[in-house]
């Protein structure tokens, strides 16, 4: 795996700007970078990446399978114990997902290691499905960059397939909170993906979410809410006001209950305890769990909800403690095994790996000065070249 | 090769990378405003005017623009076009919505196959009375009979309700005061 420092597209942040990505620069800071890529081969991305992608999604619904039926577990998870019910019949109704996205350490031999799951509300979609294979087109052309470059990215045809295949009759409301450029693009770009897919969309922000006398979701415009592809995680939505009303209201919603169980970095000790030495997975446990001592060489802390970096310890034996504030951790923490992140030039690449429909289909990679990647963390894009 | 074929980007505000806007293929509706004109119309039937007739009206209480204030009604469909709708409150007051003016279907037309035009309700506003309009507002047509009409008109509308209160989501999210709510 390398990384090769290029030339960018001199227009970039005006194309950037004309089709909407308004997140390329945070506070005068880069989060796009083009000036450099990072190059695959073919059997790298199928064989390290693509494959064990998909094992680790049928490995996971195993989890979920277990976990819906083991009420010790589900309070391990700090899954609210009036949503039980709820997120076991979402898994039994067979509530159908539409994407997420694995995070891995490799560095381009040996297996890649599952880092953890956002399997609720994944970001950087847009960036992976849509600005980056529009770098590679125009990189080509524009002679940046061989003309035989491949990418592994066909996010965009298979998530327009996705909302074809959700067969609604109805609307479709897609929300976001209020407040984050960030997350309305990301809705933004997924709604054009559900227009291509000839579905009536209506975007919403969950502040704006009403309730009517039966309990049901409301709009804007007082039309009652069928179909809610959320932005927004399940753990917020069933501790909020609205939560309780959720078993009632009689929507549908993407992504379904039972991916909270998945979202929850619980899953890394259930997943290591269930398929221990895996090679795709790193030794976990709960922190209060005495074997949790075992992990000396060194280990990650995480808490149980957490996102973007937040909260998280990194403990090496004969170096500083690295650590991230923030305000998760109520709800407990999970260690470990560290395996650090490669190192290219300073910087640290954490691979994203997406599902569309629990099928492997797009590769996005962030970078950032430190060892913990974080919402500010950059991307850069890749290519596919023997 | 392992990437999408073709991109293509409307909706997030682009000129560069657009499409052929998708042409929303038409679907054929007929449109009348009571039982007895349907059934006067060459080809159609009285039974089946009826049945469709009454299937708008269930849709038209469960479609129809809702508002707790008659007033408000009155203002946006006119003074003597509006009724009391079967729905109430969550505090027992009443709920109003616009008279169903007309109904649209298309079952008779496509020849005993399924047609793509729901049975619906009709009505029209005070501001563009000449036109028949959903209950999603959609405009369909200015007159009677069959006509073409957009695949996204003919569809079954939503199902439009009185909202009690709002903000019932969302204030997790403000306490954790991160800037993005993804991960």
């Amino acid at each position: 795996m390398h990384r090769i420092s290029i030339e960018e597209r001199s227009n970039w942040k005006d194309l950037a700007d004309e089709v909407g990505f308004k997140f390329h620069t945070i506070d005068g800071t880069r989060y796009w970078d083009e000036s450099a890529c990072y190059r695959f081969t073919l059997k790298q991305i199928e064989n390290d990446i693509e494959d064990p992608t998909a094992e680790l999604e049928h490995m996971c619904f195993e989890v979920v399978e277990r976990v819906i039926n083991d009420e010790s577990l589900l309070e391990r998870l700090a899954i609210p114990k009036d949503f039980w019910d709820y997120v076991r019949q979402s898994w039994l109704n067979r509530e159908r997902n539409l994407y997420g996205r694995m995070d891995f350490s490799y560095d381009g031999s040996g297996p890649a290691k599952l880092l953890e799951y956002n399997a609720d509300t994944p970001t950087s979609l847009y960036e992976t499905a849509a600005f980056q294979w529009v770098w590679m087109e125009q990189a080509m052309e524009q002679g940046l960059i061989p003309p035989d470059c491949d990418q592994f990215n066909s996010l965009h045809e298979t998530l327009i397939e996705a909302f074809k295949s959700l067969n609604l009759d109805g609307p479709l409301h897609m929300a976001a909170c209020q407040g984050s450029l960030e997350d309305e693009g990301t809705v933004l770009y997924l709604e054009e993906c559900a227009t291509q897919a000839q579905l009536k969309t209506h975007f919403i922000h969950m502040e704006e979410i009403g309730i009517d006398a039966k309990g049901r979701l409301t709009d804007l415009q007082d039309n009652t809410i069928q179909t809610l592809f959320k932005l927004y995680p399940w753990e917020w939505m069933m501790r909020d006001e609205f939560g309780q009303s959720l078993s009632n209201c009689g929507a549908t919603f993407i992504e379904p209950a039972w991916k909270t169980v998945l979202s929850n970095k619980g899953i890394l000790p259930l997943l290591w305890e269930m398929f221990e030495g895996h090679p795709n997975l790193l030794p976990a446990y709960f922190a209060d769990d005495p074997r949790a001592s075992k992990l000396d060489a060194g280990y990650v802390k995480k808490p149980i909800y957490s996102r973007e970096g937040a909260n998280i310890s990194l403990i090496e034996p004969g170096q500083a403690d690295l650590v991230i504030p923030g305000p998760y951790g109520e709800e407990g923490y999970i260690v470990q095994a560290l395996h650090p992140l490669p190192v290219f030039e300073g910087n640290h690449a954490v691979i994203g790996s997406w599902l569309v429909a629990s099928q492997p289909c797009g590769l996005g990679i962030r970078e950032d000065n430190t060892a913990i990647t974080k919402d500010t963390s950059r991307f850069v894009p890749h290519v596919i070249r023997e | 090769m392992k990437r999408s074929k073709s991109l293509k980007l409307a909706l997030m505000g682009a000129s560069v990378l657009v499409l052929t806007a998708c042409d929303q293929p038409d679907e054929t509706a007929a449109i009348f405003e009571n039982i007895d004109e349907c059934a006067s119309y060459e080809g159609f039937e009285l039974e089946q005017c009826r049945t469709d007739w009454e299937t708008a009206e269930v849709e038209h209480v469960r479609t129809a623009p809702k508002y707790t204030d008659v007033a408000d009604c009155q203002a946006d469909f006119g003074d003597a076009q509006c009724e009391k709708a079967p729905q109430q409150t969550s505090s027992g007051g009443s709920v109003f919505m616009p008279m169903m003016m007309g109904y649209m279907m298309g079952s008779m037309l496509s020849g005993g196959g399924r047609s793509n035009v729901a049975t619906q309700p009709l009505y029209r506003s005070k501001d563009d009375s000449k036109n028949f309009r959903t209950g999603d507002n959609q405009k369909v047509a200015g007159k009677t009979g069959v006509t073409k009409v957009a695949s996204s008109a003919a569809r079954a509308p939503s199902t439009k309700t009185s909202t009690m209160r709002r903000g019932g989501f969302g204030s997790t999210a403000a306490r954790s005061g991160t800037r993005s709510f993804g991960g």
